[in-house]
């Protein structure tokens, strides 16, 4: 009996019948992929990479929330991308000049074998660094600059507060809510971690955590709890937070 | 000799010609009387260049010397007349002297006046000194000439009839300056209006070329290809699933492309059917967003026949979807609703996506827009574009229901 290899893959996708049409083909054409998670839009995404780090990564360039741009630059080279999209001419071009493949769609099975066989080829070494590529991707299709929070309308008791956001220690997923810890009281909201993360300055505000962003300004000190992970403790507060594996880089020197 | 006057005479006249077409080529002449006269013909309008340039070509080379030699006729034949009728007052030689002078001094001012009335007005009470100046002596000249041809003395001469010399040199002096004051008031009259007309027709200029560029611009480029792949991407799949849906999005697709396609992006059409078209628009963006975009469309049957510009409700829709519902996380609702206001009718597309501020500047679908409620109703119709709590944007057009223009961007 051999054991094949198998791949995982992430699909992210806004539109549902192109999300069902790429998951179909891929199917067909790579039986030996594992789609572990579909996303359909950009936040989404990059939530689904955290959770699940799949090898291979389909992006649709334009999305909802972060574009697919965006979430390939959060990823880095932490796994192999492939965009997807319908039309840009000039994305086209930066592609043909980079390491980086991409589908037109609609999806055309033979042009789907030949990424196939080209990620099967690349699998067995680390991704591509995408930094290159996504600058002359960015300058090609340029994302109109977000407006970034500033204010965070949340509920204390019976009471709404308006919560100066340079003023949060950390945001951490509590089940159905987001807890927002101040220095001297706590709220929750209801947006997730991971719709707030583009509002964010990421200078400011590092995610250490699928479930936990944290104040630079508030990190008292890092240590190292097992071979994967740190532990951060906070400035004012008694609680001390987890560093998962894909955000100790932030850390190091 | 003659032959070579003549052919300097036709360079010249060339010369100038070419010049009062084109004063740019002034730098191109030799330095010397002929730039100099050129450079007082570059002080006239251009107007008066033109006309001056007409003029000049109608008198090109033999018929300038038939005009000028019918003159000389006329006035030598008006000598002889003036000695035959005083015989006393003009020997033959003072009649052909002075008529030739008089007559010629005159017809030269006043065609110099007549291609040059634009300065004349601001000009006036000082040409008129300087007539009446000039006349009075031109008068005591000629009195003192004849006075020495008659061997008599100036002085004496001067004492008999200095008061009616200086009465003389007035009353030609005034007669000039009426007749051409009233002469060059009539041309700059003529003037005015010519520039007014010239003006509406560079307006009216203006405005075709505006109207057809928008109408090029139409034409051109409005099917977005992301809107067509990305449909033909949801066909494809919905046909390889064998599901019945493949069929109706195909057919709403149609629709809007036979639409888009055709000349229904510059012609009148009626809201009923501008608001089917939307709805086979939206009934696609519906296949493909499913449960992230929900939609309305409202229009009182009494209004379904109002006559509007094709494709300007669309394009607020198309705008909606763009900027609203797509980079929305959780989608929308889009609602068009038309009302009858009084003399207007009013038609809101009103989504609850992404949007949360206005565009600094409107994309070029939107300023398309604008041009074409603005060329079809001129100041009776008008958009705005407003947002709308907690997200979304209200874009409101309102057009007159009795077009008052005919013309269809």
């Amino acid at each position: 009996m051999t054991t094949t290899v198998r791949t995982t893959v992430l699909i992210a996708e806004d539109e549902p019948l192109m999300r069902e049409r790429l998951e179909g083909l891929l199917q067909s054409c790579w039986p030996d992929a594992d789609v572990v998670a579909v996303a359909e839009n950009g936040n989404d995404a990059w939530d689904s990479f955290l959770e699940h780090t799949p090898q291979v990564v389909f992006l649709d360039i334009r999305m909802p929330g972060m574009t697919g741009l965006e979430v390939a630059q959060r990823i880095g080279n932490r796994a192999h991308v492939v965009f997807v999209t319908a039309y840009d001419q000039y994305a086209v071009h930066a592609f043909e000049a980079g390491a980086v493949d991409y589908l037109l769609k609609p999806l055309e099975q033979s042009r789907l074998e030949l990424t196939v066989e080209r990620l099967c080829q690349k699998l067995s070494a680390p991704p591509a660094a995408l930094d290159a590529i996504l600058k002359s991707l960015q300058a090609a299709l340029p994302t109109p600059p977000r407006e970034k929070l500033t204010w965070l309308k949340a509920t204390v008791g019976k009471q709404i507060k308006l919560i100066d956001v340079n003023e949060v220690l950390f945001f951490q997923s509590d089940t159905k809510y987001t807890r927002v810890v101040l220095a001297d009281y706590e709220a929750l909201i209801r947006t997730p971690i991971k719709d707030l993360l583009s509002g964010l300055d990421e200078k400011q505000f590092w995610q250490i955590h699928r479930n936990a962003v944290v104040n630079v300004k508030a990190i008292a000190g890092a240590h190292r709890i097992d071979p994967e992970r740190l532990q951060v403790t906070i400035k004012g507060s008694p609680e001390s937070l987890v560093v998962s594996r894909a955000f100790t880089h932030l850390f190091r020197d | 000799m003659f032959k070579s006057i003549i052919q300097w005479h036709r360079d010249w006249e060339t010369e100038i010609l070419a010049v009062l077409a084109d004063p740019s080529l002034i730098d191109t002449l030799p330095k010397g009387y002929r730039r100099t006269t050129a450079k007082h013909l570059m002080q006239l309008s251009a107007i008066e260049r033109q006309q001056l340039r007409e003029f000049a070509l109608t008198y090109r080379g033999w018929k300038g010397y038939i005009a000028l030699g019918k003159l000389l006729f006329l006035l030598n034949v008006v000598a002889v007349a003036v000695h035959l009728v005083f015989p006393a007052k003009f020997s033959l030689f003072e009649a052909l002297a002075v008529t030739n002078a008089l007559g010629l001094c005159s017809v030269g001012g006043f065609v110099g006046m007549w291609f040059n009335y634009r300065r004349m007005p601001a000009a006036n009470l000082k040409s008129f000194l300087k007539v009446v100046v000039l006349a009075t002596l031109g008068a005591l000249v000629g009195a003192s000439l004849s006075a020495f041809l008659d061997g008599r003395s100036v002085a004496e001469m001067m004492e008999k009839i200095g008061r009616t010399l200086l009465i003389a040199g007035l009353g030609v002096g005034s007669f000039y300056s009426i007749i051409y004051g009233a002469v060059s008031t009539w041309r700059n009259r003529e003037y005015e209006m010519l520039t007014a007309k010239l003006q509406m027709q560079a307006e009216q200029e203006r405005l075709d070329r505006q109207l057809s560029e928008t109408r090029l611009r139409l034409l051109q480029a409005q099917i977005e290809p992301h809107f067509l792949f990305n449909t033909l991407g949801a066909v494809q799949q919905l046909a390889q699933t064998e599901s019945p849906r493949a069929a109706e999005l195909t057919a709403n697709l149609i629709t809007f492309l036979r639409a888009s396609l055709g000349d229904m992006r510059t012609e009148q059409v009626t809201l009923q059917s501008e608001l089917a078209l939307i709805e086979a628009y939206l009934k696609v963006m519906k296949t493909r967003l499913a449960n992230r975009l929900q939609f309305s469309l409202c229009l009182p049957p009494a209004l379904a026949d109002v006559r509007i510009p094709g494709m300007l409700v669309l394009t607020l829709v198309e705008n909606a979807i763009k900027h609203g519902i797509e980079p929305a996380l959780r989608g929308g609702t889009i609602d068009v609703v038309v009302t009858e206001q009084g003399t207007h009718c009013q038609i809101d597309v009103r989504d609850t996506g992404a949007g949360e501020s206005l565009p600094t500047t409107l994309g070029v679908g939107l300023s398309n827009l604008k041009e074409r409620v603005q060329l079809a109703y001129g100041t009776a119709g008008s958009f705005t574009l407003q947002t709308l709590e907690p997200s979304g944007m209200l874009a409101t057009l309102r057009l007159p229901l009795a077009s008052t223009h005919s013309v269809t961007p």
